[in-house]
């Protein structure tokens, strides 16, 4: 088998990054140590009261915890601490004292940290190690990522190591507030910071990255959309990227709860949020739902107002006892509604609307333990896994923009082959078509030349052989005089021949081959040639039909002087006129009547000439000089017009 | 034609031909037998027996009809230039066309005859190609100055790689040029203060040329036709 480097590297690449990330994964894993189990001590049985106080009290430096006047109540950790009598309605303060003991637990040796997941409340926390005061949360009162962040107290420094017997828990809280305790841990460093960590990391950490993510690949639709202003569904989607991380903002965010235009935005995000998928769906599904459609708005507009802090008609405060709860109510019925309606209008029109649609409701399925914990129909130590319905959102719209990009890649590809198969296409019927316009010029051609040829067969070769059969016949003529025809024959042959080789538009080439044709029996007849030519410009209508027509002419003309003029030499001199070349042939031969000849019959050559020289636009003149005749053919250095032949 | 039939000594010059037009081969035979000066050593009527008689002793003048009835003249041109490599090889042919002389010339021929010429006009053509000259009409000048076309006038230089431009000297040219305008070798030799003969042994000169570069370029194209077939 044979080795392709080539192909193994991305695979490798592949390999090397899976790889990386498994590892770093695993040594964060690890990084924990010790067996959590057998780590710590599980604390679930407690003690609790509850007392009115007048106002938010510091908490005092040491409690004797049997000297606290209610009594104590048994409850199992996780719970939410519920007193059966009621309390002044007026929203006074009240602290709830929980007391846990480590009697009969095995607290493992050595250093120990205390571990909790939730103390859900309105007000303070206090923790008291065997009546001393340890650590103190939220002492200005609740922070916004405080029923997301879990409870890691140091016990080392405290009471000198002693094992620590008694744990005291002092929550101050409103009235009306139901307090939410979950169970505890009491175990070595290592288990506990283990615990924390993974704790955090599930329920903050994790949600904040992937929400971050989401708002970066938000900004990057935006861009697009940005080039793209007709592409709505880019714009909507950083909308979404947008009002989901304001709406998750209360996850993160470290900071007292104070200003309420921050719970504000947070909880109306996600009703923008609900209504923003809602018109994506419908983009998706291209149903108009109107009724769906002004319910959402209308209900959304409605509880964005009223919630507006300056006019305080509902408090959108997390720990509001009534509103809030039931504005998130509102919220899981708005994202079930949209995700049942839409969904079932995309069911079977689009798979992404189908795709949405189980995202929507997987989102509605994470934010019901939101609800529940915050109602306390969950136990206080459960998962806010609202968290993640960002991460879900952003999945779902991430495979999206995937399954685009995937398919605009292959869209242009397919484009591509298709237009160079087009392309391909066209040029074999281009080839085709012009293959067949040179076959048929070729045709024309060629049928033009056979034409030309047969012409002048017909009234040269033809005409003279005959007359020699004729003369043999008869037998009044000897043989030098048949001998005579058939040369005349075979130089009208060269002739014909010479007129088709290419003479690159030079007449004077073209006199000189038939100079070279005629010149032995010029030499015959003893008749001296003087041949004075000039350079000519070139005639760029000289083809071979013309240039027959030309040789043809010539011929006839020195054929004329060797049977008539009796001359001793004959002179070939060329001029060149504005618009034409002469070419005269002189003799000193006895001369002619030039009007008589013309008008005679006889006079056959004569009129072959002047014929010839008008198909190819000149003329021939003849006339008497001292002592013989000057023929002269005048040739246009422009051929307007083409006459056939 | 001054023939110059000096009845001093001069070797006697050796004819063959290879034709099978016997009215031709008489002509000729007589034309050569009325020379006091030729000698007809062989006569052939196929390109068979035309390639056997090169086996034979070199004859001055090689006369060699293209059309031969098992064959093309052009296999006897090449196979004599390379066994009576002394030898000057002349095609007889009816018109002297561009066609076939030209392809002769490449082959090696130094001259061409045309076939109607009359028997003094015969043997003064043979004289004249034993003597070291050649003919030539305006039709194969022409064609020549087209094969060795010098750059720089012409805008698109001719492709063809091997035809050097250098081939042919400024007088070469000349005495091509004055062909194509239809002047006689003793018109240019006046006109350029030559001999005629000189004017005549210029042209076997370029021909040979022709010969060479064709060579070339039968390589040329060859090797084109072997990295590129069809």
């Amino acid at each position: 088998m044979r080795f392709r480097p080539a192909a193994l590297v991305p695979y490798a690449v592949l390999a090397a990054s899976t790889l990386l990330l498994v590892a770093v994964g695993a040594w964060y894993a690890r990084a924990g140590g010790d067996d959590p189990a057998t780590a710590g001590a599980h604390l679930t049985r407690a003690e609790w009261q509850v007392v009115d106080t007048q106002g938010f009290r510091a908490p005092p430096s040491t409690v004797d915890s049997a000297s606290l006047p209610g009594t104590w109540q048994p409850v199992v950790l996780p719970d939410a601490l519920h007193d059966a009598k009621s309390g002044p309605a007026d929203g006074g303060v009240r602290t709830s004292w929980v007391k846990l003991s480590t009697q009969g637990l095995a607290i493992p040796p050595g250093p120990l940290l205390l571990y909790g997941a939730r103390i859900h409340t309105d007000g303070t926390i206090a923790i008291y190690v065997n009546g001393q005061l340890v650590h103190r949360a939220q002492a200005q009162g609740p922070l916004w990522n405080s029923l997301f962040t879990p409870l890691l107290v140091d016990l080392t420094e405290h009471e000198g190591g002693a094992v620590p017997k008694e744990i005291l828990l002092r929550i101050e809280h409103t009235s009306s507030f139901r307090v939410g305790v979950s169970s505890l841990w009491l175990g070595s460093p290592d288990a506990m910071r283990e615990r924390y960590y993974v704790r955090l990391w599930l329920q903050q950490e994790m949600p904040a990255t992937l929400n971050t993510a989401f708002l970066a690949v938000g900004f990057f639709a935006l861009f697009i959309w940005f080039k793209r202003r007709h592409e709505t569904s880019y714009l909507l989607f950083f909308y979404l990227a947008a009002t989901s991380f304001a709406a998750h903002m209360h996850y993160y965010a470290n900071l007292p709860i104070a200003s309420g235009w921050f719970a504000w935005m947070t909880l109306n995000a996600l009703f923008w949020l609900i209504v923003a998928i809602h018109f994506f769906l419908r983009q998706l599904h291209g149903r108009r739902l109107l009724w769906l459609t002004r319910g959402l708005v209308g209900i959304s507009a409605t509880i964005t107002v009223l919630t507006l802090p300056s006019i305080q008609v509902l408090s959108v405060m997390p720990n509001a006892p009534i509103v809030a709860p039931s504005i998130y109510a509102i919220i899981l019925l708005a994202a079930l509604t949209v995700s049942i309606v839409d969904g079932v209008a995309a069911w079977n029109r689009s798979r992404e609307g189908r795709l949405l649609m189980l995202c929507l409701g997987v989102c509605v399925l994470l934010g019901i333990p939101d609800w529940m914990l915050h109602n306390h129909v969950m136990n206080p130590e459960g998962w806010f896994t609202g968290a993640y319905t960002n991460a879900v959102t952003f999945g779902a719209f991430g495979l999206l923009m995937y399954r685009r990009y995937i398919n605009a890649i292959g869209e242009v590809e397919r484009i591509n082959a298709s237009l160079a198969q087009r392309l391909q296409q066209r040029e074999s019927e281009l080839a085709l078509s012009h293959r067949r316009l040179l076959e048929a010029e070729l045709r024309q051609t060629i049928s033009d030349e056979r034409q030309r040829l047969m012409q002048d067969m017909h009234d040269g070769l033809g005409s003279s052989l005959i007359s020699a059969i004729r003369s043999v016949q008869g037998g009044g003529v000897d043989s030098g005089q048949v001998s005579q025809i058939l040369k005349d024959c075979l130089d009208d042959l060269k002739l014909t021949i010479d007129s088709m080789e290419p003479v690159d538009a030079d007449l004077l080439l073209l006199l000189a081959m038939l100079r070279f044709r005629l010149e032995p029996r010029l030499k015959t007849a003893g008749i001296a040639l003087s041949w004075e030519v000039q350079d000519l410009p070139a005639l760029s209508w000289l083809d071979p039909s013309s240039a027959l027509h030309i040789l043809r002419i010539a011929q006839e003309s020195i054929a004329n002087i060797l049977r008539h003029a009796q001359a001793s030499e004959i002179r070939v001199r060329t001029t060149v006129a504005t618009d034409a070349i002469e070419v005269h042939i002189e003799d000193n031969g006895r001369g002619f009547d030039i009007e008589r000849a013309l008008a005679a019959a006889t006079g056959r050559g004569l009129h072959n000439q002047q014929r010839r020289a008008a198909a190819i636009g000149g003329t021939v003149t003849w006339q008497a000089i001292d002592g013989g005749v000057r023929f002269t053919l005048r040739l246009p250095l422009e051929r307007q017009v083409v006459p056939a032949g | 034609m001054n023939t110059a039939r000096h009845d001093a000594d001069p070797p006697l010059i050796h004819v063959a031909i290879v034709e099978d037009d016997p009215s031709f081969c008489m002509a000729l035979s007589q034309a050569v037998h009325a020379a006091a000066d030729m000698l007809l050593v062989g006569v052939a009527s196929s390109r068979i027996e035309g390639l056997a008689l090169l086996q034979g002793p070199p004859a001055d003048v090689l006369l060699v009809d293209l059309g031969l009835p098992d064959g093309s003249g052009i296999d006897v041109i090449r196979a004599a230039v390379q066994q009576w490599p002394s030898c000057s090889i002349m095609v007889s042919t009816n018109f002297g066309d561009e066609t076939h002389v030209m392809r002769s010339i490449e082959a090696g021929a130094a001259g061409y005859l045309l076939k109607d010429s009359s028997p003094v006009r015969m043997v003064d053509e043979i004289r004249s190609l034993a003597s070291g000259g050649s003919p030539i009409s305006p039709i194969i000048a022409r064609q020549i100055l087209a094969r060795f076309r010098q750059p720089g006038p012409d805008p698109q230089p001719v492709a063809q790689a091997p035809a050097a431009p250098d081939l042919l000297s400024p007088r070469e040219r000349e005495v091509l040029d004055l062909i194509t305008k239809g002047f006689t070798a003793q018109e240019i030799a006046k006109l350029m203060q030559l001999s005629p003969f000189t004017v005549r042994s210029f042209v076997r000169r370029i021909y040979n040329k022709l010969q060479v570069s064709s060579k070339a370029e039968a390589i040329y194209e060859a090797r084109t036709l072997g990295l590129l077939p069809d």
